[in-house]
Order: C-alpha cells, then structure tokens, then sequence
C-alpha cells in the first residue's frame, strides 16, 4: 500500500510539475484583461454586442503589431428581457450584487437614472481627448447621452419612428396616386390632421381594404410619444429638469384614441395583442392600414412582403404622426441606443477605448444597414455599402426635422409605464377619456412626487 | 457506564433525538418561513429603490401605503372575487366532483381521468401559460379564433378584454383542481369498503351512498384544502401575470401580481416589501378565522382509541 502511495504520489508530482512548465510562460508573461458587456439580446440590434467583441480583436491585433503580449477579452453577457425598461432594471439589479458589466447598452433615456446611482462613467475627458474617435458624430445625437451638463454614454445608433400606410389598401379604396405620393406632404404642412387619418383608415376599412386600420406596439415603448407630441405634449422641463404634464392636452390625446377605437379603426383589445400578431397585422397577413413603429422595420418589411429596393414605395410609404390640429406641427420620435462604461470598472479608460473603436464607420454601418437603423457619423452616408444598402435610411433621414427624443430623466420608465395603463383603460373602455387623464396625473404624482411639475 | 448517571444519559438522548427529528423541519421552518418574513419587514422600513441600496430607515412606504395609493382597494377587490370563485368552483367543488366520479368508474378508466387531469399541473408553468395566450390570441391567430373565425365563421372571440376574470379563474382552475382531486380520492379509498356494502345491502343508491357514507369520510380532506387552496391561492400569480399581466387595466390584477410590479417591474423594493406585509396578515387572519370556523383543532386531537 506504502510503495503503491509513494508511487502515485510521485506520478501526481511530476504530472503537476510538468504541467506548470508547458503553462508557465503563457500564463506569466501574456495579460489577459477581461471586460464584461452587457446588452439586451434583441433582433433588431445582434451587433451592438458584436460590434464591441470585433472592436476588441482589433484591438488585439493592434496589441500583436506591437508586440505587446496583453490582450483584451469581452465575455458578453445578453440579457433576455422584454423590452430595454426590463433590461434596464435587471441591470441595476446586477450592479447591485457586484455583477455589473464594464461596458452597457442602454436605452438612451435612463442613462440619468445610471448617472443618479454613479454607475455610469463620465466621458467628456475621453470624448475630447480623443477627436480622432468622436469628432465626426453627428452633434444632435450627443443630446441623448448629456445628463446635467456631462456627457455619459458614446450614441450607438439613431432610427426614426413613424406612420407606416400601405399604399396598395388605398388604391384599391379608389385614391389617386397624387392623393396617395401627397400624404407626407399634407401632414408635413399640417393642414391633414391625426383625425384626417383616423377618418382615412375608416375609409379603408369600410371599403373592405383593411381589417384593421392603425394598429401599435401593444406594452409599454416610446412609440406613444409621438402621438402625445402631436398633441402637443412636452414630457420635460429642461430648465427645471423636472418632468411635466398637462391633463388637458394628456384627455385631448386620449379622447382622439376613443374616437379612433370607436370608428373601428384601432382595434379596442390592440394592448391584448401578441408582438407576433401586431407585427403579422402589417408584414404577413397584411390586415391592417397602418402601423407606427420604427424604421428599422424596413428590412422585415421587404423580406415578409417580397419588396426589394426598386417595388419597396409603390407598396408603403412614410409619414409623421400627422398634428392634432389643422395647423400645427406633426412629430416623430428618434429613440437612439447608446453604450455607457461603468464608473465601478477597474478599466473604465480602456472600456471607453472599445467603444469608440465599436463607433468607426466601418463597423457602425454593419449595425446600420443590417438592421435599419440610421448612422451615428457624418462619413457612413458617403460609404459605398451604405450607398448602396441604406437606401431606406437616406430616404428616412429629412424626417429627422421633426424628431424628438425622449428626456434623459430617471424617471422617465415609470412615467411611460403609467401613461400606458391610461392608454390601456381608454382603448378597453374601462375609462372615460377624461378620467384616464385624471387617473394617470394622480397616479404619476403619487410616484414621481416632486419630480413632476403638473401644468394643469 | 455503571458510573453514569442514567438520568441524565437519557437526558441526553432525549435531547439528541430532538435535535435529530425536529432539527432539520425547524431549520427548513426559519429560513423559508421565518426569516423571509424578517427580511420583508426590515426591506419595508427602508428606503430600498432600483439599485437596492439602503439609505435611511423611514416609514414613508407605510404612510404610502395609507394615504397615496388609489390602487389597494380595487386590487384587493379582484383578490378576493379571483379567490372566492377559483376556491369554489374548482379547487374545492370540481376536485370533489372529479375524485367522486373517477372512483365510481372502473378503476382504470378513473386512473385514466385523473392522470389527463394532472396534465396541466405537470406541464411547466410558462409553457401552460404559454398555451393559453396563444389559444386565446384575439386575431384569427389564436386558436380559439382559428376554429371561430376560420371554420364556423363566427365574430372573434377575445376573451382576454371581455371576460378576463373568467380566464384566470379558468386557468388556475384546471391545475387547482387536481389537488383536491388526488387528496379526495385517496380519502374515499381509505373508507373501509364494508361500510358501501353494508349501505347497498340495506337499499342505498349512490346518491344516497355519496351523502352518507363518502361525504361525511370527507370532512376533513374539505377543510384542509379548503384552507390549504385560499392561502395558495392568495399569493400565487405567475399564471395570471404570463397570461393576462394583471390587465386589461387592473382587471386581473390580484394584489399579489400588484406588489410584485410595483417591487420587480418598478424597481420599488422598500414599497413592495410594505405592500406584501398585508399579504402577510391577511394570511395569518385567514388561516386563524378558517381554523376556527372548519374546527381544525379537531382534526390534530390526540385519536381517542388506540391505532395498532
């Protein structure tokens, strides 16, 4: 038993010994620094992860050239979540339990609730130190990651939301082509307003075009923020940073959501939809007359609808969400993603350093044209592949005019979530216009407090 | 040995045996009973947020709780309408009525009904839940809607904004069901089969054989589940949050599915964990009012004659 010991012991010692000459030079010499990333795993956007992971190996490589023996790994952590609000709150929820990523994408409008909690690193010694990287990002953009006067996340990517109308439904009601190519027009001047359109999705119904006529997102998203913008809603007081809201004008915008439910144009149950079934409404099985959503649309649009470049504005065109009144300013949305570095990172320099490799024009225009979303710098739009590939987001761009963003408030998240249930009750008919406002501004003033400002 | 004071040996053993058989339920007690309700009240009395750090102890959730919060009521509302109707028709009275007719059948086929109805409490809870919504969809690609719409040429049915309630007591009552089902039916083969015998012979039906003889056997398996389905019942809600999210509006919202959006959904820890402490007594009032009122003491008394 003895000598059998002794002999295994010995085995174990050399095997253990020439293990650690074959590892030794590798594991002593070579750093490996490991950086973590967080991002939402969502269809519409697979290369915000990737793009950082192809930034990292070319960081690598550039490491290589100079013989340097660090190197730079991402582990990509993709986070399953409904929507960025969810993302957004699992991810505080990480950084709570000292899970937190090094670098993280963000729906734009809570990175001041990042910021509040010092979770997120400030960039404006980077971004100025490093012109090379930034310099050439086009300055609205900047405006979706300024948080009390500082700069906290480097803008990943743009789009633009807005009224999709199948142009086929109102041929076959009988519209002429100067009727149909002219909409755009007509909102823009505002003299067609987002009761003329409720009124023209009538008529498609009725003439048997359409079973449905405009259908949305069925939770909670920015989406209703270019409906509440024609109506002439302002979320936020910039100059008290407070966000705001005004009953009137919240009933005046539900009491067009009734009259629109009640014309059979917007389905009255469109909140207990699927995903699946909004999308398949406007792709597939092509029900319905219009949907509002993003530009990013586009790709699955030609791909379910068998359109190409050439066929794509015969079939669908584009407007804003049309002015409330006869006279005034349509609206669209631009709801940009962005990255953010953590100011608990032990390489915050180094996490900045990716993410203004990940914001070039080569691989952002990979993001760009893959997925229909619009460039973040000036030279994508004079790339040849996104010559030829963006066609959708050329087109789109003038748009850009009547954009807004969602404020970088905190508190913007439940803000939203509220002002949907009110959406929900109007639309199922559970409330009254008037009091789903009524209920919406007492229930943001029991949770934002003093963070709200109710106009009237 | 023989110097050992035998007393206090069996002392010892005494004691030994207790930590051993009591041990492990106490320990299992505390950190899944105890400290859990421990932990939600030191959460209540901070100021827990989204980033689940702790700031300062205050009371503001309860005040809250008592003057700015519209939504308890019509919450608690839905609870007790959801509670009372899932107990009633199915958890309690179906369950009775399957354990009754699937041991009046063949033994097989009674096995072969029951084992359909543990289906859906075996099927993992999002992919049962998963089921519903799709079946329910309100477009013609749900597949109520398919058969309605596609085959019989009907309107769309949409359940899910016309009768909501309807759909979680349904939903929760298929898989409650079976639990009273298992217990009653094991209880009705515990009744000594002479006793059914003795009743034909004397000229009993099986109605009346149900009435005299099964039912009053019953009694206590009732109360149990009784009590045992409305505490469940009380806080449960994955079904519901999966399959209706507590809407249209606040249809569905059971106050149990409230506290956690407002703890999970909103990031408001602190206010959630104030929010549950009314579960909390709600539960205890309950299961204390129900112990009285079904004489539960009863039940735990020391038997009167001895079991070999």
């Amino acid at each position: 038993m003895t000598t059998a010991k002794l002999f295994f012991g010995a085995l174990t010692g050399i095997a253990v010994f020439a293990a650690s000459a074959v590892l030794a030079p590798a594991t002593v010499s070579a750093e490996e620094v490991t950086l973590q990333l967080w991002s939402r795993a969502d269809r519409s956007g697979p290369l915000r992860a990737g793009n950082i992971v192809a930034a990292a190996d070319q960081l690598n490589r550039m490491l290589e050239a100079t013989g340097s023996e660090t190197r730079v790994a991402i582990e990509v952590f993709e986070n399953n979540a409904d929507g960025f609000d969810a993302d957004a709150l699992d991810l505080f929820k990480a950084f709570a339990v000292d899970r937190g990523p090094d670098i993280y994408v963000l729906a734009h409008e809570w990175i001041g609730a990042f910021v509040e909690e010092d979770l997120a690193f400030r960039l404006d010694e980077h971004i100025e130190a490093n012109p090379e990287l930034y310099d050439d990002i086009i300055d609205t953009l900047w405006a979706s990651v300024a948080y009390k006067g500082g700069r906290y996340g480097i803008p990943q990517d743009s789009e633009i939301r807005m009224f999709f109308y199948d142009k086929e439904m109102l041929r076959q009601i009988g519209k002429d082509e100067a009727f149909i190519e002219g909409l755009p027009a007509m909102v823009e001047s505002g003299e067609f307003t987002i009761y003329d359109m409720t009124d023209l999705a009538k008529e498609v119904v009725d003439g048997g075009a359409a079973e449905y006529g405009i259908v949305h997102r069925p939770n909670v998203g920015p989406d209703f923020q270019m409906l509440m913008k024609s109506f002439g809603i302002d979320q936020y007081d910039a100059d008290e940073g407070k966000l705001q809201i005004s009953e009137t004008q919240l009933a005046a915008f539900f009491e067009w959501l009734k009259y629109s439910v009640d014309a059979g144009v917007i389905p009255a149950n469109m909140t207990a939809w699927s995903w699946d079934e909004v999308h398949a409404s406007f792709r597939t099985d092509k029900t319905a007359f219009i949907k509002f959503h993003g530009i990013w649309n586009v790709p699955a649009q030609l791909e379910t609808r068998g359109l190409t470049d050439d066929t794509y504005f015969d079939a669908i065109g584009w407007t804003h969400s049309p002015a409330a009144e006869e006279g005034g300013e349509p609206a669209n949305l631009s709801h940009p993603i962005i990255y953010a570095v953590s100011a608990k990172s032990e390489h915050p320099e180094l996490a900045a350093y990716i993410v203004g490799l990940a914001s070039q024009n080569y691989l952002n225009t990979e993001h760009a044209v893959t997925t229909g979303h619009t460039p973040i710098n000036h030279g994508q739009a004079a790339m040849p592949r996104f010559i030829e590939e963006g066609w959708a987001l050329r087109a789109g761009a003038p748009m850009l005019e009547y954009a807004s963003f969602m404020p970088n408030h905190a508190m913007i998240g439940q803000y939203n979530a509220i002002v949907f249930t009110g959406i929900e009750a109007v639309e199922t008919g559970r409330l009254e216009p008037k009091d789903a406002a009524a209920f919406v501004v007492e229930e943001l003033q029991a949770e934002l407090g003093d963070e709200l400002i109710v106009l009237d | 040995m023989a110097t050992t004071d035998p007393s206090s040996a069996a002392a010892r053993r005494q004691l030994a045996n207790m930590a051993l058989f009591l041990g492990p339920a106490t320990v299992l007690l505390f950190m899944f009973f105890i400290a859990p309700v421990v932990v939600d009240v030191f959460v209540a009395f901070t100021d827990m947020g989204r980033s689940l750090e702790v700031t300062e102890f205050t009371t503001a959730n309860f005040e809250r709780m008592l003057t700015n919060d519209s939504r308890i009521g019509p919450t608690m509302a839905v609870t007790f309408t959801y509670v009372l109707l899932t107990l009633g028709i199915f958890n309690v009275t179906f369950g009775l009525l399957l354990a009754l007719a699937t041991t009046a059948v063949p033994e097989r086929s009674g096995a072969f009904f029951r084992a359909i109805w543990l289906l859906p409490r075996m099927s993992p809870s999002v992919v049962y839940a998963l089921l519903w919504a799709w079946m329910i969809g309100p477009t013609d690609r749900g597949l109520i809607n398919q058969v309605a719409v596609g085959w019989l040429g009907l309107e769309p049915i949409d359940v899910l904004s016309n009768q909501p309630m309807l759909l979680i007591v349904l939903a929760n009552g298929f898989i409650g069901a079976s639990m009273g089902m298992i217990i009653f039916t094991s209880a009705i083969r515990a009744i000594p089969e002479h006793l059914f015998h003795a009743a034909r012979v004397d000229g009993a039906g099986p109605l009346a054989v149900t009435w005299h003889i099964t039912l009053p056997a019953l009694r206590w398996p009732l109360s149990f589940i009784t009590v045992y389905q409305t505490l469940s019942l009380l806080v449960s809600f994955e079904y519901i949050w999966l399959i209706t999210n507590g809407g249209p509006f606040y249809d569905t919202m059971v106050f149990a599915l409230y506290v956690y959006k407002r703890a999970f959904e909103n990031g408001q820890y602190a206010y959630g964990a104030a929010l549950s402490l009314i579960l909390v007594a709600i539960g205890i009032a309950a299961s204390l009012f129900m112990w009285r009122l079904l004489d539960m003491q009863r039940l735990l008394q020391t038997p009167r004659i001895e079991v070999q």
